[in-house]
Order: C-alpha cells, then structure tokens, then sequence
C-alpha cells in the first residue's frame, strides 16, 4: 500500500526524506547495542578518554574477568532455571486451559477471561508486594520457586490467551470425528489439536522465557544472595566495581545476547506473541 | 441432534471442564488472593515481623496529605503521557516509512525489534554510561553541539525525567511500529481507490481515510502501551534510582521505598490500591474495547 507519493518531483523528494528518517531512526536504534558490545571489548582505560571512541580494541580480558571474579555462572545457572521453570509451568496449566476455552461454553467463561486479561493490566508492584509477604508465610521467601510462581501468573495468562485464539482458529471437525473413531477427549487434544498449534506453542515458550529472563522487579524482591539472577547480579556488581563500564558490559551482552537470539531465530513468532491482546 | 451426540457433547465438556481447573486454582491463589490481600492489608498498619493492627481509612488520610506520594504520582502521570504520546506519533511516522513489501524493509522490520527484547536494566545500565555527566558520549556530544545541559542529563532535576523518558521511547517505539503495520497491512483498499477517482490528494487521503479507519488499532496501541508504563520500574532504578532528588521517582518506586525500605507494608499496600485502581480502570476499557471489536 505505497500512497505516500505517487508523482513525479514529490515521489523523489518523499523517497529521500523516507530514506534520510530511517536512516536516522536505525541509528537511535543500534546505537545502545553497539555501545555495550564495543565497550565489552574495550580496555577499560579507554573509557576514561574524550573524546569517545568506539571498537578502541578487541579484547576478552573484561569476560575472563566476570568468569574469574564473579559468581555469573551461578547467576546465569538461576536465571536459566527460573526462565525454563516458569516456561514449563505456564505451558502445562496455559494451554489445557486455552484449548477447554476454546472447545466448550460453560457459566462464568466471561469472569475467567476478565480475570486473565486483569493480569495484563495489574501494576507488578501491586501484586508483588502482598506476594512477598505470602511467599514468607509459605516459607519460600528468597527461593527460585517463589520466582518462578509469580512469573507464571503472567506468563499462563498469556499463553492461555494466545492459545485460546490459536485453538479457536482450529476446526473442531477433526477431533470430533476422531472422537468418533473411539479418541476421548484428551487424546483428541493431545494427537490432534497439539500437533496443529505448534506456532503458538512456541510464541507461548518464547515469551514465557524472555519474560523471566528479562525480569529484575520479582528477583529484587523475592530473590536472597544464593537465588541472585543474572540481572541483579550484575546491578550488585555494578556499584562495587567503580566505573567498571567495560565489566557490566560484558555481563550485559551475556544477559542479552541469548534473548536477542532467540528473538530473530523465531522472529515470526516473537512478532504475533508481541501484538498480544489485539491485534491478531 | 440425536441423544448420543447429545451424550457425547456433555461428555466432551466435562472432561474439558478439568483442564480448566489449574489456571483457575492457580490464578485465584497466586493472583486474586494476593491482590485481595494487598486491598485488606491497606486497612491495616501492618510492618514486617509485627501483627497489624486494622486501623481503618488512616493509611488513606495519610496518603491525601503524603505529598511524597502525590509528587510521584504526578511524575507518573508525565512519564506515562509524554513517553506514550511520543511513542504513537513516532509509532505512526515509522509504520508508514515501513509499510513497503522489500528486502531491506524486512530486514529492517526485524532489526528493530532488538530493543524490545533487550533485558530492561541492562538497557538501563547502558543508557546510565551513555549519559554518564563527564564521560557519557551522548552527554559529550550534546556538549559539542552547544546545548547547556548545566551539570548533566541525569543530574539537572528539570532533565532527568526527560532523559528516562527518551529510553523508554527507545525501548518501546518498536511495539507501537509493529502494532500499527499490522494495522496498515489490514485497512481496505476501496476507500483509497475511491479517493483517488475523486482526486483526493495524498494529504486528506491520510487525514480523512487512514487515521479515522486506523483508530481501533491505534487505541489498542494505546491502551497496551499506557498499561505497561504504568509499571516501569527497571530502567529508572538502574539510570537513576529515582533522583537527582525526586524528579523520577515514578509511584513504583515510592511504593517499593515505603514497602521495602521502610517495611510500612500496610501503608504501601494503600499506595499500590490506587495504582490498582488505575490499572484496572484502563483494563477494563480495554477488555470492553476487545469485546466489541469481536462483536
């Protein structure tokens, strides 16, 4: 739908204005990413220098420094496992429950979805606040487990609502005529409807898994010292290191490098889950 | 219907109806729970390791005079306003620059999708050295170009929030590209040939047509992206922490203070009641919107 322009010198001049802005605009955009990862390959005294310079070096010394004197594989190690965890659980309970929502009319389905999109629109200091309290009187204060519990409850209502969709642009046809080859239902779920949504099962594991990686508020509160993920850890680090740029980006470009990735390996489906409650 | 179908569907529901059963259990412990919780301890005077007293509206009085929180409540609403506006404009500005089916716009559709993933302190961090008031390159550059800065981006009280504000359209002018593409992707082409018969020019077309059939999407845009500033927390915490003074501290961040650092859980528990509010309150125009759109 090109309509910007269709004629003569105002095509030319709208084509190098559209040109010159996008220009621009990848440059704001790169700027940050190419920043952290030239400064993680930089000396750490050429930061000190002005005017400032970009790919100055190309050294490792700032990732066998954090490997060395930092516990970042205990605190890449949490948050792997806080991400697959909350990856794991929000699947098992998310995508049942889409595909029930999905298949059948029963009292009270409205209130259910209301709930579920609440969680989209509920401040997470509102619900992390009575959580740690909670957490504390089960005992779990300061534990992955409690991490992962309050990531699920984003990242299940996601899924649910994401596979619901998927679900629904499934015709049922299918699994009821493998009900009348003698399928129950669940197998009919699990042979037939599964199979067919395979997209949004992996928008629904990518999401859940770059949510908890990326998450800093649930860690900082309900996270103690042995349970630090890598975020937090390298905010801890941060301060003692004085101006220890070229180090926090080296440990930044670990902490993004694996959500980047996955992104543009799956970017078809990074891109549905991200117009998530909308636009389909 | 036959009575066997009849059987076989009530059947079929029943064994659905469980896989329903987690998510609710779930969501009604880990989310309905907590946030009645938080609305009962707002009655209270409750502090860690003490048992609360219920000490009825008195956290709310208190909070009509807290001019702490009233501030950060404003500086919530700036942040919320400015990053959000400026994000749907640029979001609509970039969509039409994009919205043409080649390599390179692919690429670049793709490419600029990174900082919404970006991990958001990191982002943070990154932007914290970026604006660094002696070393920071965009900091050394502003200087260069002759703007007065006085001490630094961060460190001038009428800047900061202007600074975290810039990241924040950084992190989240993508989404709003994304959202509205498909958008654009979706309008009808009559309208525009019919335009163009009349000879409408490029100008009224986009005023008259586009951004009236665009509306829906555009507020769904909106209403996503207000929903999720009203949570920003992660970048203000690593660039500034809420200062110079408190000039960024958004109500999050005075929530946690008060929660956290003070351990005044049931006062903080009444502050977070009206973030609650709000956030419910734009929720629910926003499940009313879907409804509709979905007849």
């Amino acid at each position: 739908m090109a309509l910007v322009g269709r004629n003569g010198t105002l095509h030319s001049t709208l084509n190098f204005f559209r040109v010159l802005v996008i220009f621009l605009i990848l440059i704001f955009i790169a700027f940050p990413v190419v920043w952290i990862l030239s400064t993680s390959l930089s000396q750490r005294i050429s930061m000190f220098k002005l005017p400032p310079k970009l790919f100055t070096s190309f050294i490792l010394d700032n990732y066998k420094y954090v490997f060395s004197h930092m516990a970042i594989t205990s605190w890449i190690f949490n948050s792997l496992l806080i991400s697959v965890g909350t990856m794991v659980f929000s699947l098992i309970i998310g995508v049942p429950a889409g595909y029930a929502f999905s298949r059948i009319e029963f009292k009270g389905k409205k209130l259910l979805l209301v709930m579920i999109l609440l969680t989209r629109a509920l401040p997470t200091i509102v619900l992390v606040m009575p959580f740690r309290v909670i957490m504390q009187n089960f005992g779990l204060l300061g534990t992955r487990t409690a991490v992962i519990l309050i990531d699920t409850v984003y990242n299940a209502a996601f899924t649910f609502w994401l596979m619901s969709g998927i679900f629904e642009s499934i015709p049922s046809e299918l699994e009821d005529s493998a009900r009348i080859d003698g399928c129950n239902p669940v197998q009919a779920f699990l042979y037939i409807a599964i199979p067919l949504s395979k997209p949004g099962l992996v928008t629904s594991a990518l999401f859940a898994f770059i949510f908890s990686w990326n998450d800093f508020l649930f860690a900082l509160t309900l996270t103690s010292p042995d349970t630090t993920t890598l975020p937090l850890g390298m905010l801890s680090t941060f301060g003692i290191l004085q101006q220890g740029w070229t180090y926090m980006a080296a440990m930044g470009v670990l902490a993004i490098f694996p959500v980047i990735l996955l992104s543009l390996l799956l970017q078809k489906y990074y891109v549905s889950g991200l117009t998530f409650g909308g636009v389909k | 219907m036959s009575l066997s179908d009849l059987l076989a569907i009530d059947k079929k529901k029943r064994a659905l109806m469980w896989f329903l059963v987690p998510i609710s259990v779930y969501m009604i412990i880990f989310f309905l729970y907590p946030v009645i919780y938080n609305i009962l301890i707002g009655f209270t005077d409750l502090k860690l390791g003490r048992t609360p007293g219920y000490n009825g509206l008195a956290n709310y009085s208190e909070m009509l005079s807290d001019d702490q929180f009233l501030k950060s409540l404003i500086t919530t609403l700036v942040f919320v306003l400015g990053a959000v506006s400026v994000e749907v404009i640029f979001g609509l500005l970039i969509a039409f620059l994009l919205n043409h089916e080649n390599r390179l716009m692919e690429f670049i559709r793709t490419f600029i999708l990174i900082p919404t993933v970006f991990t958001p302190l990191v982002a943070g961090l990154v932007w914290k050295s970026l604006y660094h008031p002696d070393l920071g390159m965009i900091t050394y550059y502003i200087r260069k170009l002759g703007i007065d800065i006085g001490r630094g981006l961060i460190v001038e009280r009428s800047l900061a929030l202007g600074a975290i504000i810039v990241v924040d359209i950084w992190e989240w002018t993508p989404l709003m590209v994304i959202i509205l593409l498909a958008g654009l992707k979706s309008l009808p082409t009559e309208p525009y040939e019919a335009a163009r018969i009349d000879g409408a020019g490029e100008v009224p077309i986009f005023f008259r047509i586009t951004l009236p059939l665009l509306r829906p999407t555009l507020l769904i845009a909106l209403l996503i992206r207000s929903l999720d500033a009203l949570k920003v927390f992660d970048i203000i915490w690593a660039i500034t922490g809420g200062g110079p003074g408190t000039s960024t501290t958004v109500a999050n961040l005075r929530i946690y203070e008060v929660g956290i650092n003070q351990l005044r859980v049931g006062y903080a528990a009444a502050l977070s009641n009206v973030l609650l509010i709000i956030g419910v309150v734009i929720g629910l125009i926003f499940i009313k919107y879907i409804y509709k759109k979905e007849g």
